[in-house]
């Protein structure tokens, strides 16, 4: 039988993951607070640990948890940090 | 007797088999060590060639060339589609090929299952592939345990015809590039090791209790078609659509091209009108008249559905944060204007309830849209907690003539004969009882209050949009006191209030928690939070209060329904 698929077939390209095994120490971990509810306590707790490791640190906040990230602020991590943390919340 | 080699070419080999271990070959001419080993536990030397277990390593096989592993999206026993493309993110993939009916297969399976931890730990995906329906492939893999993911094929076999399976069950390994690297048949501890070894680059042991070696049965792919239209209910076009997931979990009507193309009624079936989230499917015209089929929709409701799916693909409606929610809110439509009486919309006596098909299946379009072209399957990316039965289509019109205020679609700045479409994230209803109330302040207090529980108890103000469907009994009531739908509104503002103190313990808003203990907080931001919608049936006094969708931003959005194509 013949029939039209609700869903959107077309293939995608899986998007190779950025190389791991990046050190630490001297790296820029950008900590990335999504706007949520205690988000910004888990980052606080994260960034204590990452400077102990030599890593310094840099703070973005998405302005609300519930969109996807503004394209503008995805650049400025990429071209800010070496690394990012996402802190998810609840 | 015929190989074939991965390339599907036929490679001529004259075969001397002893009825155990090893026979010499001669492929093109030349000899070559290609092996045949025939199970020495069984009555393999009774049985004619074509039967015996062949276990070749496939690099050995002469002439074999790595070939790409084709492609595939199938449906996952946990729900929604699942493609090689994300099997294969994470590295190589070992594809188990089994079915059921075939005790081998199920030997594998229950031999695999304690390795698909360490194979994880590799970087290596281990997937069965039945050929069988979801519900077979769900229980087979729990009680064997197979930990891996499970995928179901039903007839007719598509995939197991693109891999040129001959027997049940193969395995197969597809390395890094997609390029199938290695494939065993039956059960052959020794080959498996070697296989899953080449896999994870690292030493795999697979158990050599007896049967060290078992032959399979022939894949159900390789049958005629009569016999396979037998298999697997794959001649019940019904089940058909839940092994391909089609569906939100009740039977749906198929998509075929004719209803489609019926649905559309002339339309361009590749206009698109966005793309819907969570996975950003495009939702052309030809797929959303597809889920209106499924829903099982008239032809008629599809400008209905149509203008639902543009308003919720409004970026202001926010449904990439609604549709992936632990939340349990799901989208209400409520429709005014003529199109109600055309399509037959409830607006009456059980608004909310089931019985009426224009209001259930245009509410499910809607859903199976976000569901399936948009990928929110419930448990993948619908993380919903609980959810809520709205979820499933949540669709009411307005009794615009038996209500003593403007319309929705009238108030939201449309012309009264103009038919709208209004998208509202919302929770499930709760009931208001109320019989009692002789004032139009009274009754507007019981049914604010009955607000003050939603989202949560502590939560004030609220912050988003809570809908109230007023009874006819209840309206009448306010009719006669000559409140307007914006006093009504004020005038459940105004009611529920409480001393911050009250509020200032347990979860809470900040809003809360910075205010002076002795002030007075409301449940809504402003009377602007409160939807009032009229439905209901003449007799009994129960108005409903849907509750809302918190944290999205999520705007009210109403689109004119188009009717000419």
């Amino acid at each position: 039988m013949d029939y039209v698929s609700p869903f959107d077939e077309r293939r995608r390209e899986a998007q190779p993951l950025a190389p791991r095994g990046v050190a630490l120490a001297g790296a820029t971990v950008v900590l990335l607070d999504i706007n949520k509810r205690r988000g910004d306590e888990f980052l606080d707790r994260i960034e204590v640990r990452l400077h102990e490791h030599g890593a310094q640190t840099l703070r973005e906040v998405k302005e609300i948890f519930s969109k996807p990230a503004q394209p503008e602020l995805i650049r400025r991590i990429a071209n800010r940090g070496d690394l990012t943390v996402e802190g998810l919340a609840d | 007797m015929v190989l074939c080699d991965r390339g599907g070419e036929e490679v001529e080999v004259t075969c001397e088999a002893s009825q155990r271990e090893v026979a010499c070959l001669e492929h093109a001419g030349k000899p070559c060590e290609l092996a045949l080993e025939v199970d020495a536990d069984t009555e393999a030397e009774h049985r004619p060639v074509e039967q015996m277990l062949i276990v070749v390593p496939a690099d050995q096989l002469s002439g074999w060339t790595p070939m790409p592993a084709p492609d595939f999206v199938l449906p996952s026993v946990r729900g929604g589609p699942l493609g090689l493309a994300e099997l294969r993110a994470g590295g190589p993939v070992v594809l188990v090929f089994v079915a059921e009916e075939c005790p081998t297969s199920t030997l594998a399976l229950r031999r695999l299952a304690p390795l698909a931890a360490p194979l994880r730990e590799a970087g290596v995906a281990l997937a069965a592939v039945f050929e069988d329906p979801p519900e077979v492939a769900a229980r087979v893999a729990r009680t064997t345990g197979f930990s891996g993911t499970a995928l179901a094929e039903p007839a007719p076999y598509e995939v197991s015809r693109a891999y040129r399976l001959e027997a049940l069950p193969t395995t197969v390994l597809v390395d890094r590039d997609g390029e199938e690297a290695d494939r065993r048949v039956g059960w052959d501890a020794a080959g498996l090791e070697e296989l899953l070894t080449r896999a994870c680059g690292t030493a795999i042991d697979v158990t050599r209790d007896a049967p060290a070696v078992k032959p399979g049965c022939a894949a159900k792919s390789t049958y005629d078609a009569a016999t396979i239209a037998l298999l697997d209910g794959g001649a019940d076009e019904l089940e058909d659509m839940f092994a391909r997931g089609w569906t939100d979990g009740l039977p749906v009507v198929p998509p075929t091209r004719e209803r489609v193309a019926a649905m559309l009624g002339g339309r361009d079936p590749g206009l698109v009108l966005g793309e819907v989230p969570p996975a950003m499917g495009e939702a052309t015209l030809e797929r959303v008249a597809a889920c209106a089929v499924l829903a099982g929709c008239r032809p008629a409701y599809f400008p209905v559905v149509e203008a639902a799916v543009r308003a919720a693909l409004e970026p202001a409606f926010n449904l990439n944060g609604q549709a992936v929610t632990t939340q349990p809110s799901g989208q209400l439509v409520v429709v005014n204007g003529p199109i109600r009486h055309a399509l037959g919309l409830n607006s009456g006596m059980g608004a909310l309830g089931p019985g009426t098909r224009a209001n259930l299946t245009i509410g499910r379009a809607l859903r199976l849209v976000i569901t399936l072209t948009g990928g929110a399957a419930p448990g993948r990316l619908d993380r919903a907690t609980l959810g809520h039965p709205g979820k499933l289509g949540f669709c009411i019109a307005e009794d615009e003539e038996n209500s003593p205020w403007e319309p929705l679609h009238v108030e939201r700045g449309f012309a009264p004969d103009r038919s709208v479409v209004t998208v509202i994230a919302s929770d499930a209803p709760l009931s208001i009882s109320e019989h009692r109330s002789m004032g139009p302040e009274e009754l507007a207090s019981i049914l604010g209050w009955a607000a003050a529980a939603t989202w949560s108890p502590n939560w004030w103000p609220l912050g988003a949009t809570s809908v109230y469907v007023i009874c006819p009994e209840h309206r009448a009531l306010f009719a006669a006191a000559g409140w307007s739908k914006e006093r009504v509104r004020e005038a459940m503002f105004a009611a529920v209030t409480r001393p911050a103190r009250e509020l200032q313990h347990g979860e809470t808003t900040p809003f809360v928690l910075a205010a002076d203990p002795d002030a007075t907080i409301t449940k809504w931001t402003s009377p602007q939070e409160i939807v009032v919608l009229a439905a209901g049936g003449e007799a009994g006094r129960y108005s409903a209060l849907l509750g809302p969708c918190l944290g999205m931003q999520a705007a009210v959005v109403s689109r004119e329904v188009v009717e000419s194509t």
